[in-house]
């Protein structure tokens, strides 16, 4: 999976993948950022990464240019990624997942069946992107792909799980939000009192492991444990 | 330290008065939006005239009816939109770069040109940085917004200046409606109609306009499907389905689905920073080689 560049502006531009977004291309993607973010360090601006595309911007149009000329004969192998599964709790209690019952009305599923659905995969972390700390994940259940709300609900609480489309995610903070909440979780999930503000890194996982309310209520530890496989 | 810091109080703070300075790109890694400063060349101008590094802290406003009050001698600039500027009750007339006595009063009024101002001081103002930038933002900085009473840190001066250069803020770069662009990422995916029409059309700044984005009135029909999510940036010009058009400015999140169709340039955002609800653009795409 060898990318291209387009070139968008003297100082900016994209590598760009014609591939889905699956785990294989992630470890393409996070091959070339590391290697672009140790070789280019002092030509880069900044980088940013998305589903198919990772975004730089040079500090200046020779750097640009640069990088594009050693570009040409750059075959790097994919990134391994980690094995290890963060466990992040979520309770799935209509209390908490305002929209859990509705849900799985329109999915003709049971509740058991729904969490199950949610619960069972390994979610890989893609990016951080729409608010501090958000994580796209990929693997959801196509099962579970659902339109997002036609009307946004103006306050999800912070923690809040939830499905929009053909993906689901956690609200790190209390947001205006279109997707379908489906539980919540007792972690934090984004801290600016740290220096490093998220515990997770893109290319590791997640999964989510259901708790009964009165766990919720009395859970103390703000960051989850690292199942190492 | 803090003892020896000046003190300004915010004895009136409009709506929409915040801290800003180049922005947070290393937060971009983690989700957090780039902020900084919406008009970067008026900001970067009055940190120049005043000799301060080109990231010191300055407040953005928004709004006329600032009044601040500053307990110690210091030097401030004021660039970005015309304001009218009044200094203990007299008004300035020109009120660019400003020597500030102990205890003297410096109110904010009526916008005559342009959205936002720039008040640079001499040192930066004195605040928490968080991945380099002490720019405002939600979850980001707290508080994330300023508010009448609140006390701005300063390094003060022994004592005022009389000033020697008399440096002139000019406005008439931001009063045109071209806006400078470059052709966007899936500028591709628009048919060669519905790209001339981006080019020929006037578009007027909506309602829907702040530090998030700013949306524009007329429509650009289209058909275009949702895209996997990536990377946007300030400046990134999305199209959505029903047609609006939005500008992403400096708080905007940093990744998006939507298609996004342009690209503009560090002036241009400057540019459209200044402008006013109503106010009519024209984009004019630059050519990525010679640009």
């Amino acid at each position: 999976m060898i990318p291209h560049y387009q070139i968008l502006s003297p100082t900016f531009g994209e590598l760009v993948w014609d591939h889905h977004p699956t785990d294989e291309l992630l470890g393409f993607q996070l091959a070339y950022l590391t290697y672009i973010q140790s070789n280019f360090s002092d030509a880069l601006a900044e980088a940013r990464q998305g589903f198919t595309r990772i975004s730089l911007v040079w500090k200046n149009p020779k750097n640009q240019q640069d990088f594009l000329a050693q570009l040409k004969d750059l075959k790097l192998p994919p990134m391994q990624l980690s094995n290890a599964i963060w466990q992040v709790p979520v309770c799935y209690d209509p209390e908490y997942g305002q929209d859990l019952n509705s849900l799985s009305e329109s999915k003709n599923l049971s509740l058991k069946e729904l969490i199950q659905l949610h619960s069972e995969p390994v979610y890989r972390i893609y990016f951080f992107g729409f608010l501090p700390g958000f994580f796209y994940l990929n693997g959801l259940s196509s099962l579970l792909h659902t339109p997002r709300k036609s009307v946004p609900l103006l306050a999800v609480p912070p923690g809040s799980v939830a499905i929009g489309s053909s993906q689901t995610g956690i609200y790190p903070m209390q947001s205006p939000g279109g997707w379908h909440i489906i539980g919540r979780s007792p972690l934090t999930f984004f801290d600016s009192k740290q220096p490093i503000p998220v515990w997770a890194k893109p290319g590791e996982q997640i999964q989510f492991v259901p708790i009964s309310a009165a766990q919720f209520q009395n859970w103390n530890k703000p960051y989850p444990k690292l199942l190492r496989k | 330290m803090s003892q020896l810091l000046g003190k300004a109080v915010l004895l009136r703070c409009p709506a929409g008065t915040s801290f800003q300075d180049k922005g947070r790109p290393a937060g971009a890694q983690f989700g957090i939006p780039t902020s900084g400063a919406m008009d970067q060349k008026s900001f970067r101008w009055a940190n120049h005239i005043l000799h301060n590094s080109s990231n010191a802290v300055a407040l953005e406003i928004a709004q006329p009816g600032l009044r601040i009050q500053f307990d110690q001698a210091c030097l401030i600039a004021l660039a970005g939109a015309q304001v009218g500027v009044s200094l203990n009750q007299t008004s300035l007339s020109n009120s660019t770069l400003i020597s500030i006595a102990a205890g003297d009063l410096l109110e904010i009024g009526a916008f005559l040109t342009g959205s936002r101002l720039y008040l640079c001081i001499q040192g930066g103002f004195q605040v928490e940085r968080y991945l380099g930038s002490g720019s405002d933002f939600e979850s980001i900085t707290s508080p994330y917004k300023r508010s009448t009473q609140e006390v701005l840190s300063y390094i003060p001066i022994p004592q005022s200046n009389s000033l020697g250069a008399k440096p002139k803020w000019e406005t008439s770069w931001f009063e045109s409606p071209e806006i400078e662009a470059y052709r966007g990422a899936d500028w591709a995916l628009l048919s060669s109609a519905q790209q001339e029409l981006v080019r020929s059309t006037t578009f007027h700044l909506s309602k829907f306009s702040n530090r998030m984005g700013i949306q524009l009135e007329e429509l650009v029909p289209n058909q275009l499907e949702d895209l996997p999510t990536n990377p946007v940036f300030p400046g990134t010009v999305q199209l959505t389905p029903s047609g609006k058009l939005i500008v992403l400015m400096r708080d905007a999140g940093v990744t998006g689905g939507y298609p996004r169709i342009l690209h503009l340039t560090e002036e241009g955002q400057s540019k459209l920073a200044q402008k006013r609800v109503g106010n009519p653009i024209r984009f004019q795409l630059l050519d990525t080689i010679t640009g």
